[in-house]
């Protein structure tokens, strides 16, 4: 609780009085204010904060001792556990040799600082990525990729200060584009969201991020995270754009949202929560126009939905990202489609009558909304569910069969980019993971 | 035996702004309230404006819309600024969820 209220901008030790939810709910019994008044009164009188400055970004070592090396790797992973370090999967232990070999894959200094993880507000640093990436069996190669995603989430911009304490389960989705995506095996392909023993770069690289939001940012389930299920949060989702199979004329997502230079190597991180696959072919003797427009009006309708997280970027962030695999990707762009052509689509298709919005109590949402566009958009009647088509990503991305597209829901304030600054030594750490993976 | 050293994952805090200092007693203050005006703050700040009222004596309460109220609002420099123009020897702030 105490982080979660820390989320909302308050100091992380702030004096609370806290409550069981029930308490918060329509109807309520509130006596327990009355009962618990002291703690009130003493909030304003004599409470003093705990905490004491430190700053120092130092990880002090931990030492683990057992009858065997394989008792020793248990002991260190229960104590990861019991220290609520974990994530219940094995983890590998940070060892300064490992965690050394990680810093490899950069040249930016080990203790230069990123910034503070709400709500908790630990010291983030490259020195933690890389200890976070090791726990998470990342490889050096992957750590320019993680400490620009930890660039964009910590930017005020992504809005990770309250998504991280907020029940709403937002998880951070980290697109790459440019050459290092495939040089490092990030997956842009068949179950590029998934599990892959031979591309486990996106896992690794998204583990580590929530291994930091949660023991550097404290989000903890019902400590500093409210969320009420947490779903995509063991690895996050970070995959790569199918750059390879783009039609001729669409962009890179990083050059279209960041206007990064094609080819140039960059995340985009945006948060989500929620993810659907939309089976978007059609099944019998449809035409290749009627397939395409068929699979559009099917994913227009999947987005035309009440959803109040997409307020969170209404204005400036994304009602969600979607990824159409590159066999899909090339049949429409041969009928003419563009990605700004689908974005239009999709904003106007997915506009929900004002009546519905009434039904099913949006415009309280809508005009308590901080944003001035949200609040005047309740007299828009069809009401778009976004405040431009150019808010929706459109990423190219997915097992080249044409059955299926997926929607990762927004719950985004804003999109954020950044470049990646590759490895120094990179063909010498690709030599090495080919020779620890085995050959592509 | 077998041993393994690793490093504390867990980093450091470091604490930038500290906290205001509290006051001595209540009775004679004068205390306000920054809701968000959710959760049931509309009933939960009026019943503390009634028992701090009722316990302290020479309390002063102001209302719970003696400053701009809701999410998007009470975090600004502005409210923060309306706040201590107000005079008030402390705020509770609430309610999250």
């Amino acid at each position: 609780m105490t982080n979660a209220v820390a989320g909302l901008g308050l100091a992380p030790d702030a004096a609370m009085v806290t409550f069981p939810i029930e308490m918060f709910l329509p109807g309520s019994d509130i006596s327990p204010v009355q009962a618990r008044k002291r703690e009130f009164y003493d909030g304003l009188t004599t409470w003093r904060s705990t905490l004491a400055a430190d700053g120092s970004g130092d990880a002090p070592m931990i030492r683990v001792e057992g009858s065997s090396v394989e008792d020793t790797f248990a002991r260190a992973n229960y104590l990861m556990l019991a220290n609520r370090w974990g994530d219940g999967l094995p983890l590998w232990p940070p060892t300064r040799q490992r965690v050394d070999w990680i810093l490899g894959g950069t040249a930016q200094p080990r203790r230069r600082r990123l910034g503070t993880l709400p709500p908790r507000g630990g010291v983030t640093t490259i020195e933690s990525c890389a200890i976070a990436l090791a726990m998470a069996g990342g490889r050096p190669e992957y750590l320019p990729v993680l400490v620009a995603a930890v660039e964009a989430f910590l930017d005020a911009e992504s809005g990770s200060a309250q998504l991280q304490a907020a029940s709403g389960s937002a998880f951070p989705v980290v697109v790459v584009n440019g050459p290092i995506g495939a040089a490092i095996r990030l997956n842009s392909g068949f179950g590029c969201l998934g599990p892959d023993p031979q591309r486990p770069a996106g896992a690794s690289i998204g583990r580590a991020l929530r291994l930091l939001q949660q023991n550097l940012g404290g989000a903890l389930p019902g400590i500093g995270t409210m969320a009420n299920y947490g779903g995509l949060r063991y690895t996050n989702v970070v995959f790569a754009e199918d750059e390879a199979n783009l039609p001729a004329g669409w962009a890179p997502h990083g050059t279209e949202r960041h206007g990064f230079a094609p080819g140039t190597s960059s995340i985009s991180l945006a948060f989500a929560n929620g993810a659907a696959n939309i089976r978007r072919r059609g099944a019998k003797k449809e035409t290749p126009e009627e397939d395409a427009l068929q699979g559009m009006y099917r994913m227009a309708d999947f987005m035309r939905v009440p959803n109040m997280p997409g307020l969170a970027g209404y204005e400036d962030g994304t009602p969600g990202i979607l990824m159409l695999p590159g066999v899909v990707a090339q049949t429409m762009a041969g009928l003419g489609w563009t990605k700004a052509s689908i974005r239009q689509f999709l904003w106007e298709h997915s506009r929900i009558p004002a009546a519905e919005l009434r039904r099913a109590g949006c415009p309280a949402w809508i005009e308590i909304d901080a944003s001035k566009v949200v609040r005047e958009s309740i007299d828009l009647d069809p009401w778009p569910i976004t405040a431009s088509p150019d808010n929706f990503v459109i990423v190219v991305a997915g097992g080249g069969h044409p059955t299926n597209s997926y929607w990762l829901q927004g719950y985004s304030p804003g999109v954020v980019g950044r470049p990646i600054e590759p490895p120094p030594d990179l063909d010498r750490l690709l030599a090495d993971a080919e020779r620890d993976l085995g050959p592509r | 035996m077998a041993s393994l050293e690793f490093h504390d994952p867990s980093g450091a805090i470091e604490v930038k702004q500290s906290h205001a200092p509290r006051v001595d007693a209540l009775a004679g203050k004068r205390i306000g309230f920054v809701s968000n005006e959710q959760w049931q703050a509309y009933r939960m700040l009026p019943l503390l404006k009634t028992l701090l009222e009722t316990d302290f004596p020479g309390v002063e309460v102001l209302p719970i819309d003696a400053f701009p109220q809701g999410n998007a609002v009470i975090g600004s420099e502005e409210t923060a600024a309306l706040v201590k123009a107000s005079g008030v020897d402390a705020v509770i702030i609430g309610n999250a969820a």
